[in-house]
């Protein structure tokens, strides 16, 4: 019992990284209809840029937030300067669009910081010894992870809900000629759309450096873990993106504990085979809305 | 028979198979042997292999309007299924390829086809980016290492010509007249099949589902379908990767790849089959290319995925229809008593024929 219940911890640990990445995922793909597949690679190249902070000597949390605030620079330009280009034309285009820049962001972090692995954290109020009740332990990474991810669904809840702001975001996810009409910025709402993503996914990098370690091919098996907790959310619900992430986390930490060791290591295949089954399924997800066509 | 059949196309297209049928013994003749080295038979027949899998990428992508981001992964079941068939069970290769290449059509039919056909959107990318990164997982499994090796891989024994071509032909020469001949079938295939009712259809269901769907076309089964069609040809593809490299393993081919086939086809073309051969040139020598070029700009070997990157994205946005299209494009007539207004959509219209 006890191993199970440290597993059910782990996981929803480990589940609240999937979650905060595939929130990313969610706030893009809502606001602008793009499916970033380049959320990963964006969020291990500003994991990169909060290392390079870190080794100036800078405290943790200036680091982080100057990487935040890179990140949703870098975000929004990415938007205003690219995948503008393509809105409206095709999802096939703004998917293409998407994986070039996966392929930028993969090759830059190569090109500036090289193949070899770094070390990361854990840092600040992140490191620890874990704290125990009864014979379940949780570790101090963990349990900062939690409550992180806690930290940004409140957040984002506000931000969308009970601000004008929010109010005008989630209009122009709606209903872009309306939203024009009645005087929204439509093109800032999406450039600010996906610098909000891509700095939520910035944190997730920086959580997910700290416990897996930082190189260029984290973020892909990261981002695949993230990729079925949205798809098993829905795929343009945020609370759906949180609840799939903690399935997720708890589905393939007892996957990983009760597979018999002749088997090998499963996780991959067991994200693979609920994205499949969740299409079969219930092809909207837990919380999404099934989708309306138009010519 | 006609003298006039003889036209400049049937010409060309004769001295083509001429070329191609004399290409493995060109690197030893005079003149050809000042640029040709013996290795560049390999390329050809790697170009080959390459077209097989990126024509059926294309018709997916370019024709049928879906994303791939699997396609290196069912270039591995097949490679895979290859590699065990004829190293384990004795199967000839020939067999082992065909019956590999059907079971991968059924595996992207069945597996990956009809549960992605429900949705529009980006759900077909995930899913097939999730079997990307679970392939090579699940070809690791110790419950089928007997099989797989694990991640060592498969080696596979030299492939010698049958008969009396042993005496002519090296074992290299003779793949490359396999690949060669089964990529030259499959591209007049795919070249009928595209004008066929089939293709029409892949073509209307691209351009507008619900508008493809008022012309009576069943879309979930021929995007099913276009997905089973396009995992042939990578099935295809994969037996015939098996037996030119005579090795495969869980890492012989990964998710870069898979976005590699991607930008090829989209620099050589979406929908079109030059494009498909512009795009297995670019795969065959990107390589060579890059390290070529990072002989006179050090550092380049490191950029190359930004430089494919923005390649891909530069593509879309100026020449969404890639070198292919941009060779057919339509020639900018300018009118009489032109106006500058007039001159502008003009040329919009000349570079905007996008893919929608």
């Amino acid at each position: 019992m006890d191993l199970f219940l440290q597993q059910l911890i782990g996981g929803i640990a480990s589940g609240s990284l999937y979650g905060i990445l595939a929130l990313g995922i969610v706030l893009i793909y809502r606001s602008t209809g793009t499916l970033n597949f380049a959320q990963g690679q964006m969020a291990m190249f500003s994991t990169f840029v909060a290392w390079s902070a870190l080794s100036t000597a800078m405290g943790f949390w200036p680091a982080f937030f100057l990487t935040l605030l890179s990140a949703m620079a870098m975000g929004a330009l990415v938007e205003w300067l690219i995948v503008r280009r393509v809105e409206g034309t095709s999802q096939l285009n703004s998917l293409i669009v998407a994986l070039g820049l996966f392929l930028v962001f993969d090759g830059l972090a190569l090109y500036i910081w090289g193949p070899l692995p770094k070390g990361f954290g854990p840092f600040s109020v992140f490191s620890g010894g874990a704290s125990c009740v009864g014979g379940v332990c949780i570790g101090r990474l963990n349990l900062g992870i939690l409550a992180v991810s806690v930290v940004i669904t409140a957040l984002l809840y506000l931000l969308f809900q009970r601000t004008r702001f929010g109010l005008a975001m989630r209009a122009t996810a709606q209903n872009r000629l309306a939203s024009r009409l009645v005087g929204i910025p439509v093109g800032r709402m999406l450039s600010t759309g996906w610098g909000l993503g891509t700095a939520v996914g910035a944190i997730a990098g920086i959580l997910a450096a700290q416990s897996l370690g930082l190189d260029i091919r984290t973020m892909f098996f990261v981002l695949l873990f993230a990729l079925s907790a949205a798809v098993l959310g829905g795929l343009d619900s945020p609370a759906g993106a949180v609840a799939g992430g903690l399935v997720i986390g708890v589905v393939k930490n007892m996957a990983g504990t009760y597979t018999p060791s002749g088997v090998g290591s499963i996780d991959l295949a067991v994200a693979f085979g609920i994205i499949v089954l969740v299409l079969m399924v219930r092809p909207t997800g837990i919380f999404g809305r099934p989708a309306r066509r138009r010519v | 028979m006609r003298a006039a059949a003889l036209g400049p196309k049937t010409f060309g297209l004769l001295l083509l198979a001429v070329f191609m049928a004399l290409f493995p013994f060109l690197h030893e003749w005079p003149f050809f042997n000042t640029f040709l080295g013996e290795f560049r038979t390999f390329n050809a027949t790697m170009f080959a292999v390459w077209l097989l899998i990126l024509l059926g990428m294309n018709l997916l992508t370019g024709y049928s309007g879906q994303i791939s981001l699997g396609h290196a992964a069912l270039v591995l079941v097949s490679a895979y299924m290859t590699a065990v068939l004829s190293q384990q069970y004795g199967f000839p290769l020939w067999g082992a390829i065909g019956l590999s290449a059907a079971a991968t059509a059924v595996v992207g039919w069945v597996v990956i086809g009809i549960p992605a056909v429900r949705l529009r959107g980006p759900y077909l990318a995930i899913a097939t980016f999730g079997l990307m990164l679970a392939f090579p997982q699940i070809l690791k499994l110790k419950a089928l290492t007997q099989w797989t090796q694990g991640a060592l891989g498969i080696r596979g024994s030299a492939v010698e010509p049958p008969g009396f071509l042993g005496s002519v032909l090296d074992s290299r020469d003779w793949m490359y007249y396999v690949a060669v001949a089964a990529a030259v079938v499959m591209t007049v295939l795919f070249l009928n099949l595209t004008r066929s009712r089939l293709g029409r259809a892949f073509i209307a269901l691209r351009d507008s589902e619900v508008g493809a769907e008022q012309m009576g076309v069943d879309v979930p089964k021929h995007k099913a379908m276009a997905f089973g069609i396009s995992s042939l040809y990578a099935g295809i593809g994969g037996g015939l990767f098996f037996a030119v490299q005579g090795f495969v393993s869980p890492d012989s081919l990964g998710l870069i790849d898979s976005i590699f086939f991607l930008v090829a086809i989209v620099i050589g073309g979406l929908g079109s089959v030059a494009g498909s051969i512009i795009a297995a040139l670019f795969l065959t020598f990107q390589s060579e290319a890059v390290s070529e070029l990072s002989k006179v700009v050090p550092g380049v070997n490191d950029l190359r995925n930004v430089l494919f990157g923005a390649a891909l994205i530069g593509a879309i946005v100026l020449f969404p229809r890639g070198i292919a299209g941009y060779m057919q494009r339509p020639r900018l007539r300018i009118p009489k008593g032109w106006s500058l207004n007039e001159l502008r959509t003009l040329w919009q219209r000349r570079w905007t024929f996008r893919l929608r």
